[in-house]
């Protein structure tokens, strides 16, 4: 006998929308796994779920669809069995995929009531909101972070869309300073996991990490930048590497030693600045314990110590021989915060680096938090915020919309009454949102005289402006610049942009047929001039840039400043973001809270985990 | 507290299922969760939601009490009970299913009513670490509540009921030393060093170094020397005032040198001892809640049976009182430096961070024996985040709900001033529970009976507000809602509440972050939630 599992609190009305209402459930992570079981127990008949991850024993210990006997398989594959063996009388798909590939497009998403986001990345999460509006199924979006979380409905004419606010650019470091000058544990941990690419995973030419002669703060009076002999190799690492047979000795000596023996040719750069110590092999392993930073606290885990020299290079040797016994047979190895010989390749390759450049050393612990960009994650918060998801869906199926307003989820603090604070309305949308504004409208400010097709395609069009296969055309002039049939604009590719004509005051128009979005740009020149400038950068509106770097400018380093005289904490603040999307993904691009009456500063706890 | 037991050196399986949340509570809270035991009092469908949370994250046992079947209503909301279970006992079906969660939980059930167990087995609670009951009707409740509380067990009472929810915390004594502060800044006792820290950055004379030497001092060398700048230019006195503060920041910032090109370029150093300048200077106090704390009964009068955290209360207590001033946390924010300098620094921070806590180490061991309590109840390396941990230190004393219910009315007044209080639900929950007591029936649950259980809860409410001297009344249409849920719990709320409630037990057991103190009421129609304190 089939039960009726439509929740008799909710009225007639939602009751029957709830039966006939075919969801779509996108990411079957912590949220995902929550909120297919609150749907499931809430009435809901026909849902669809995918994911593209597998499992890992680390999701364990909130992603209680799965067991251990799981680990390896596909998520939306075993959350649908699990779901279908508490409960067979409804109908599940899965589907093991990215829900950006081709085959997902408008009609797939025109053919669900709702769309529930359990993401924990933004490229995604750009995307389903684009696929929403494009279709005009209402989106409900949520995050957690740690204790911190939210939930809110995108709806195509009635609210904010996902990209309406500018969010703050995911952290990225300019390339001189991993390869010359490192000031900060983040530029080793970076450098290492490229070292560790160029060793053994897929090779990435953004990725060097060897000195950058080009850096221009490495240029003499005269303009001339070191290019001479040195030991700029024409082959690649890799290769050398292999014609070694990794040996660690070598490699360390030319990583920690020759390297940085060549950096310190570079005298420019230490005029203000504490100039690198190169260390040998040899020299490493009789170290002794002499260099240990003893953070002697509380807690005894390996893991939280921080390794002396001696053992880190003890660790690189036995790691590379590991690595590259896992790399015989196959053509890169993909690092993975939770594989233990990548890991420790990174921590004692991160930590020798940082020895070097008088940097403070990390533990294992603190550099896979960095390495991984690791947000905590905890059965509780996604708990609570799936339960909001599915409440927030019964509102937008009976098109309640104005009670849908963003709920946050935030840890207690001394000045906070709330646990849950909702907005006391819904975010209006941005006119000149580049996305869900009538015209979608964007300036981008790139080097025109250096920047090839490709690269603007690349780094310009899919990864800042999250478009998935766009075709680009000059405005009013019918030259195609970027096709996304195959092969069709190849020859384009390595030429520059004022090779083809896209100069300072171009209009390009660009279509991405699978959003179904089009987006106007002015193409802006620009040439970044100081070493910390970006290298290229995107704003609808060219006076955001300048508000943003004022702000930058202003305040000593760049920092808000801390004004946290007393009590002066209760008043809305915002919050900084992670460096990554977090891993269940909060969609934190707006954390300023506006609840009733008092109100707290909430911190992210990722401060916490990097101490 | 146990001290965390040895790990092997490679990553654990454990660990690594826990990665994510040892980033938030660290080993030894993981271990307080994996000793504790905790019981459930009934396996509605908010008792699953709480438990699968707790599970989750390892704790060591929990035991489920419960003396009612499964119903089909329980399995059309309840996760954790499926449709071929109906008629069988709850607490048993709940159990099985809950223990796949996690193979290292251990988990057992009573298949009795709470009431049955009260009155047959006096002590059976006090051997658990929480006590958590839902849906419990005012008679099991109240001595229970009792109970628990001359027993010292926290008890979590939650609730929910349709839209509402309900969560109150029960706990005597609640000691914190990691609270976890929003915002945490460097301890660096700059203004009033202690005397090895003076020597050490008195050696170095800001204005005597060339550029490499300076590029190379640590932030704090050069936030001292420009104090020290400040008071000879003010006759002695601090620097307090912000004005005061931006005079020290341009002071730094005119020392900026010129480059043999004649560009002035201020160091990175600099310009971190320039935004050192608001968090670094202000004079080291002692905290008024912790003042408080050392100056409590518990912490001047100790007994055998003192907790360690009123022990080591009292160990620093006598720190303090030698020394006029907390233990330094000893740990430095990252500075520019050449490591040397760095790590000569962080010596001296660590140096005294370490003689302190030994000095209240000592002092804790000499209070055992003088109290003449086992040895090892309190371990150095507790001392240690003790002392780190001091200025937040956070104790919170509770109230009985049997209490809230017989004694005190609560003065609730002042709240339902404002029509849309959710004290306004706080109400009904209560008018909720005298009815169940009254006629063993939720509102509402016979379809026919509708109409008039509104009557009877009307009824109830008002007198309850009468006897809580309350001129407010309850708007019929909250009554209404209310026998409109006839008792049924909407899952999405109950998976709401559980995950709260889940995360309390969590703060409870943990000894982290400061708990809810100590009603909560949630209402899923408006999405709002408020906390008070009955």
């Amino acid at each position: 006998m089939q039960l009726d599992r439509t929740p008799c609190v909710l009225g007639e009305e939602a009751r029957s929308l709830v039966k006939e209402a075919k969801i779509l459930v996108v990411g079957a992570g912590g949220i995902g796994c929550e909120v297919l079981k609150n749907l499931a127990l809430s009435g809901f008949q026909d849902i669809e779920i995918i994911d593209l991850d597998t499992i890992d024993v680390s999701n364990l210990n909130r992603q209680f669809l799965f067991r251990k006997e799981h680990v390896g398989k596909p998520k939306a594959v075993v959350a649908r069995e699990t779901i279908l063996g508490y409960n067979p009388d409804i109908k599940v798909k899965a589907y093991h995929d990215s829900i950006t590939s081709q085959e997902y497009g408008v009609n797939f998403f025109k053919q669900f009531s709702l769309v529930l986001n359990a993401l924990d990345n933004r490229a995604a999460r750009n995307h389903v909101n684009r696929m929403c509006l494009a279709a005009d199924i209402p989106l409900i979006e949520s995050g957690t972070a740690g204790y911190s979380g939210q939930v809110e409905l995108i709806k195509k004419g009635v609210t904010q869309c996902y990209e309406c606010q500018p969010k703050p650019t995911q952290k990225t470091y300019p390339g001189c300073t991993i390869r010359n000058t490192p000031s900060e544990p983040v530029h080793c941990i970076v450098w290492a996991k490229h070292l560790f690419n160029q060793l053994f995973g897929e090779e990435d030419p953004d990725q060097d990490v060897s000195p950058d002669s080009e850096d221009p703060e490495a240029k003499t009076e005269d303009g001339h930048s070191m290019t001479d002999t040195g030991n700029v190799k024409r082959i690649s690492t890799r290769q050398w590497a292999q014609e070694i047979d990794y040996n660690p000795t070598q490699l360390f000596n030319k990583f920690f030693f020759e390297d940085i023996e060549y950096l310190l040719k570079m005298e420019n750069l230490w005029k203000s600045r504490k100039p690198p110590v190169p260390i040998k092999w040899e020299e490493a392993t009789t170290d002794g314990e002499k260099t240990e930073v003893k953070d002697d606290d509380n807690i005894k885990n390996t893991d939280m110590k921080v390794w002396s020299i001696n053992k880190c290079a003890q660790v690189f040797a036995k790691t590379v021989d590991v690595l590259k016994k896992e790399l015989s047979g196959r053509n890169f190895l993909v690092w993975d915060k939770d594989d233990q010989p990548g890991m420790d390749f990174v921590t004692a390759c991160a930590n020798i680096r940082s020895h070097i450049f008088s940097i403070q050393m990390q533990s294992k612990f603190s550099t896979k938090s960095i390495a991984g960009s690791i947000i905590p994650a905890i059965a509780t918060a996604n708990a609570i915020v799936a339960g909001l998801v599915v409440l927030h869906a019964f509102r937008a199926l009976q098109e309640q919309y104005e009670r849908c307003s963003a709920v946050y989820l935030r840890r207690k603090s001394k000045f906070s009454k709330f646990v849950l604070a909702a907005d006391n309305e819904l975010q209006k949308a941005n006119p000149v949102c580049y996305v869900c504004s009538p015209k979608p409208f964007v300036n981008v400010f790139v080097n025109t005289n250096t920047m090839t097709v490709k690269e603007f395609e690349n780094e310009i069009l899919k990864k800042q402006l999250n478009m998935i296969a766009p075709d680009v055309v000059l405005d009013g002039k019918f030259v195609v610049v970027i096709s996304s049939e195959e092969g069709e604009t190849q020859a384009n590719d390595n030429k520059t942009l004022v090779e083809m004509s896209v100069v300072e005051g171009t209009v390009l128009k660009c279509d991405d047929f699978l959003q179904n979005y089009e987006l106007q740009i002015a193409v802006n020149h620009y040439e970044a001039k100081e070493k910390d400038d970006p290298l290229f950068k995107v704003a609808v509106n060219p006076e955001d840039l300048k508000a943003k770097e004022d702000i930058k400018n202003g305040g000593a380093n760049g920092k808000k400043e801390e004004n946290h005289d007393e009590d002066s904490d209760d008043e809305p603040t915002i919050v900084e973001n992670p460096p990554e999307d977090p891993q269940e993904g909060s969609s934190s691009k707006r954390r300023k809270l506006n609840p009733p009456e008092d109100s707290d500063d909430d911190l992210i706890v990722l401060d916490e985990i990097i101490e | 507290m146990a001290s965390p037991p040895p790990k092997s050196p490679e990553q654990t399986e454990k660990s690594k299922k826990y990665d994510r949340q040892l980033r938030l509570w660290g080993d030894h809270g993981q271990v307080l969760l994996e000793n504790a035991k905790v019981c459930l009092i009934n396996a509605t469908t908010l008792g699953a939601e709480i438990l699968k949370s707790l599970i989750l994250p390892g704790i060591g046992a929990f035991t489920i009490v419960d003396g009612e079947t499964v119903t089909e209503e329980d399995t059309g909301s309840n996760f954790f009970l499926d449709y071929d279970s109906v008629g069988m006992p709850r607490a048993r079906v709940a159990t099985q299913s809950l223990l796949e969660l996690n193979a290292d939980v251990h988990g057992d059930y009573i298949d009795e009513t709470p009431e049955h167990i009260l009155s047959h087995t006096q002590n059976f609670f006090n051997k658990f670490n929480i006590v958590i009951g839902t849906s419990l009707p005012e008679k099991v409740l109240i001595p229970l509540s009792k109970h628990l509380w001359e027993a010292n067990v926290p008890l979590i009472v939650c609730r929910s009921i349709g839209f509402l929810g309900y969560i109150r915390l029960q706990v005597k004594e609640h000691t914190v030393i990691e609270a976890h502060p929003d915002n945490e800044n460097p301890d660096l006792r700059l203004i009033n060093p202690w005397p090895e820290l003076k020597v050490h950055l008195e050696k170095t004379d800001i204005s005597k170094l060339d550029n490499k030497e300076r590029s190379h001092v640590p932030a704090l060398t050069i936030l001292y020397y420009f104090i020290k700048k400040f008071q000879e230019h003010n006759n002695g006195a601090l620097p307090r005032s912000r004005s005061d503060k931006d005079e020290i920041r341009k002071m730094i910032q005119e020392s900026a040198v010129c480059d043999e090109n004649g560009v002035q370029i201020l160091e990175d150093n600099f310009q971190e001892a320039i935004h050192l300048v608001n968090i670094g200077i202000n004079p080291q106090i002692i905290p008024t809640q912790l003042k408080k704390i050392l100056e409590d009964d518990c912490c001047t009068h100790l007994t055998q049976d003192s907790s360690p955290f009123w022990i080591m209360c009292a160990g620093l207590r006598e720190l303090v009182q030698a020394e006029e001033s907390l233990p330094v946390r000893g740990t430095l924010p990252d500075m520019a430096s050449d490591s040397g300098s760095y790590i000569a620094l962080q010596q001296i921070y660590q140096k005294k961070a370490l003689s302190q806590s030994e000095f209240v180490y000592r002092r804790v061991c000499q209070i055992v024996t003088d109290l003449g309590i086992q040895q090892d109840i309190i371990s150095e390396q507790e001392v240690k985040l003790f002392c780190k941990h001091c200025s937040e230190l956070y104790v919170m004393r509770g109230s009985c709900i049997a209490d809230e219910y017989e004694k005190n009315s609560p003065d609730l007044s002042v709240y339902l001033e404002d029509p849309d209080s959710l004290m306004f639900s706080y109400v009904v929950l209560r008018g909720l529970e005298r009815f169940l007591g009254e006629y063993n029936v939720y509102p509402g649950h016979l379809d026919d009976q509708v109409e008039p259980d509104v009557l009877k809860l009307k009824i109830i409410t008002g007198k309850l507000l009468s006897e809580w001297r309350c001129t407010q009344i309850l708007r019929d249409e909250r009554v209404h809602e209310v026998c409109r849920y006839g008792g049924a719990e909407l899952h999405s709320v109950s998976a709401v509440l559980g995950g709260i409630a889940a995360h309390e037990a969590i703060k409870l057991l943990t000894h982290q972050y400061k708990p809810l103190n100590n009603t909560f009421i949630y209402d899923a129609i408006t999405s709002s939630s408020a906390t008070y304190t009955l």
